[in-house]
């Protein structure tokens, strides 16, 4: 089987380079016979990538324990989802995945275009396939996902028991998903910029346009997903440690937004056109240079690899992206001269200015988690940050991103006049300034924001609602209107999502405490009552659960009792038992705490045992009150909503009926 | 059209004055926030081998060292909420007293990072431990 699946990387490395050479010739002669040529050796890429992953799946769920691979990342007792998730739990199978998807898109993508197109579907084609020669050339040198041993093993050594959770089987793919997909408007850009200048409406920009969107959304999905997992099972309370591969998901997706927010705007000579064309580029770069930043350890993480090997040519790659890039762009500009932007829509500023914004953070955090390294290389010694640089840095440009949001929908339509809402803007900043400097710290002035932009949103909805439709007609509920209300929920789910970030970091208290059975502890409005030890056996763990009672606090005179037993005469109302817990994989003897949390909209009681003595039954509990933190998960929810109805009111039906 | 010239010369000399003008404010806000955010977060990194061979040079200012936990030597004190251990390099060792939350794959063996500041006794005190949340499982050699 190994051999089936080094043999299909091989001939797709071969395909692919061929296709290269097919479609430029044929798009450089305006030949329609190499062109077709080139298609198919893409789509035979295809199949070749679909033969690789089918033998991987195959091998590892039947246990092949002579490739290297399925010894590293899976064992005969784990569950057959689990054996599924081994595909990418690895550096070489989440590369295999990344080109399986990256090439199902430029099929979907580049593959299908209609006769006018077909000359820029070969360049944007032989872009694409060109970032497939580097990850194949990184998979068959470097990182084969199906090199054997000599000898054949006996059982491999199974996934490591975090990421067996069920938001670790979906995490990671839906993030390559996103990667993979900012493959159509990278190549589309590159093309564009090859292009010849005199047409007014570029080929193909509805689907980059389409990709860029999908491609948003599949990177939202697996952030959340991320972070909601670090928050259930690490037990630490956090959802994010910025860390840099959390980092390296981030900075795409910023790069992302802004591109997204070009695309409306787009027009082949409008002031966003090169906007557009740059953050493309931007954000491929960046999903690129995160997978060699993490995967080759560049910067030392906490999810480190630290798998040295051909990650240089991942950096080759970049250069050499952005040298065709540059160069093409050089030539455009000696051919045909600067061009004038077409008269453009006014509100069209106010993106650029938010194009700024995204990009000034990015720079941001991209030289934060980059200090290790780039400290390295000025002195001898290694600097790292810690993430309150993050949080303070990332603070005031989320608070600018609000205010975008808050006050960009009636920018656009009346731009900045004196009338009553720009007043009334003025009054929120300054507002939103002196409680910042009254409060020390974000969370006020975000509240305060998040209001305004509130208010905005409603006003927005409330004016779209009253205008009457063209020609008097009853307004009915169209694709326009549903793409206006799509995207006015994402922006609706970012307010939610920084009511929950502000609330949970500012207002969030914390406890580790030792306790007996009977011992209480007050913290926020709980009163907490350690109850009981008891052990508890699954299939392949011992645990030990701690059985904890939680009241309501009655009020200030209730004192703090520690370790007293028996419970307080007045412990108030029992609202809640909650069962922290700790497995112990008794295969492993590694420990693993299992939290648990009562969660209300307003606040999460979230409860870890970190440590315990089983004999005396003490204690170490980790107590954590979170406000709001839910909101992020909610407004996470509501954006992804948003995204996909937007993209529902882009899809077209093939046939048009009716009319 | 020599005027001409002149004049969409100086306009253009107005509008290079002017983003010039507005790359200085704004980078150097950016700059000051960088900076500000900076100063107060950033911590100096070392292997054990170098944090040994410069720990006069170091003193007691907060830094992160990064090694291997020393298989037995980790004892926990439970009613503390403290664990000891000895972090090893490739040839020298430091004595680590760490207070705080033990994270779950914490165990003999692993390679970690701590952070914190030697005391005068020459113990480590850390407060913040790390481990590395490896992808790849690698089985205990017996």
């Amino acid at each position: 089987m190994a051999e089936l699946g080094r043999f299909a990387l091989l001939l797709c490395l071969f395909l692919s380079g061929y296709a290269i050479l097919a479609d430029l010739l044929g798009s450089w002669r305006k030949d329609n016979g190499l062109l077709d040529s080139g298609r198919n050796a893409t789509v035979a890429c295809l199949g070749c990538l679909t033969i690789a992953m089918a033998v991987l799946f195959i091998v590892l769920v039947r246990g092949d324990f002579s490739i290297k691979y399925v010894v590293s990342h899976t064992s005969k007792a784990l569950p057959l989802a689990y054996k599924l998730s081994a595909l990418w739990a690895g550096a070489a199978g989440s590369l295999l995945l990344w080109l399986w998807l990256q090439v199902g898109f430029v099929v979907v993508a580049f593959c299908r275009c209609r006769p006018q197109e077909k000359v820029f579907g070969g360049g944007a084609r032989a872009v694409a396939n060109l970032v497939s020669v580097y990850f194949l050339l990184v998979m068959v040198i470097d990182k084969n996902p199906f090199d054997v041993y000599v000898a054949a093993s006996a059982d491999g050594a199974g996934l490591n028991p975090l990421l067996q959770h069920p938001a670790m089987i979906l995490h990671p793919p839906t993030l390559f998903l996103g990667y993979a997909a900012f493959v159509v408007p990278f190549a589309w850009a590159i093309t564009t910029l090859g292009y010849r200048r005199s047409d007014v409406s570029v080929p193909l920009f509805r689907q980059a346009n389409n990709w860029i969107l999908r491609a948003w959304l599949f990177l939202t999905v697996g952030i959340v997903l991320g972070s909601w997992w670090a928050y259930e099972e690490l037990g630490w309370g956090g959802y994010w440690a910025w860390d840099p591969v959390e980092n390296s998901s981030l900075l795409p997706w910023l790069t992302a937004t802004a591109l997204l927010h070009s695309c409306r705007t787009y027009k082949a000579q409008s002031p966003t056109a090169g906007w557009v064309k740059v953050l493309s580029l931007l954000t491929f770069s960046l999903c690129i240079f995160g997978t060699f930043l993490t995967r080759y350890g560049l910067v030392s993480s906490v999810h480190a690899f630290d798998e040295a090997g051909l990650g240089l040519l991942f950096i080759i790659l970049l250069v050499h992206i952005w040298i065709i890039a540059l160069g093409f762009a050089l030539y455009r500009r000696l051919r045909y001269g600067i061009s004038k932007s077409a008269s453009a829509w006014r509100g069209v500023r106010f993106i650029i200015y938010n194009n700024w914004l995204m990009i000034i953070i990015t720079l941001v955090i991209f030289v934060g988690t980059l200090f290790p390294f780039l400290s390295g290389l000025f002195t001898d010694k290694k600097i790292t940050l810690q993430p309150e640089y993050f949080t303070k840095i990332t603070s005031p440009g989320g608070l600018l991103i609000l205010l975008f949001i808050g006050v960009c929908p009636y920018l656009l339509r009346f731009g900045i006049t004196l009338g009553r809402r720009t007043i009334g803007a003025v009054i929120v900043i300054t507002a939103a300034v002196v409680a910042g400097f009254a409060t020390g710290g974000y969370a006020v002035p975000c509240f305060i924001i998040c209001g305004f932009a509130l208010l905005n949103l409603v006003a927005d909805v409330v004016g779209y609602e009253m205008k009457p439709a063209e020609g008097g007609n009853k307004r009915t509920f169209n694709r326009r209107g549903l793409r206006w209300y799509g995207s006015r929920l994402v922006h609706f789910g970012v307010l939610l999502m920084f009511v929950g970030i502000a609330g949970s970091g500012a207002y969030g208290t914390e406890e580790q405490r030792v306790l007996q059975p009977g011992g209480t502890v007050a913290i926020g409005r709980f009163k907490i009552v350690y109850n009981d030890l008891t052990a508890d056996h699954g299939p392949n763990f011992t645990a030990a659960k701690a059985h904890i009672s939680v009241y309501e606090n009655p009020g200030p005179e209730a004192t703090i009792n520690d370790n007293k037993p028996n419970v307080p005469a007045n412990a108030g109302k029992l609202i809640d038992k909650l069962t922290p817990s700790r497995a112990v994989y008794t295969a492993r003897g590694t420990a693993v705490s299992e939290v648990d949390i009562r969660r209300t909209l307003g606040q999460d009681l979230y409860l870890a045992l970190t440590d315990l003595d089983s004999r005396s039954k003490m204690i170490n509990l980790r107590i954590l009150v979170k406000p709001l933190i839910n909101w992020i998960w909610i407004g996470g929810a509501v954006m992804i909503l948003g995204v996909m109805l937007v993209l529902i009111s882009r899809y077209k039906p093939k046939v048009i009926t009716g009319d | 059209m020599q005027n001409f010239k002149n004049e969409s010369g100086s306009v253009r000399t107005k509008t290079i004055v002017k983003t010039l003008i507005g790359v200085v404010v704004i980078g150097g806000g950016i700059g000051y926030f960088m900076y500000q955010a900076m100063r107060s977060s950033w911590s100096y990194y070392y292997s054990v081998d170098e944090f040994s061979a410069r720990s006069s040079e170091v003193g007691n200012a907060s830094v992160r060292i990064a090694g291997r936990v020393k298989e037995g030597t980790v004892a926990r004190q439970f009613q503390q909420m403290r664990l000891s251990f000895i972090l090893a390099g490739s040839k020298s060792t430091v004595p680590v007293s760490y207070k705080g939350v033990v994270p779950d794959n914490f165990a003999e063996g692993i390679e970690v990072v701590v952070e914190g500041r030697l005391d005068k006794a020459g113990l480590f005190q850390a407060d913040r431990l790390m481990t590395r949340c490896e992808s790849k499982y690698k089985a205990k050699v017996k």
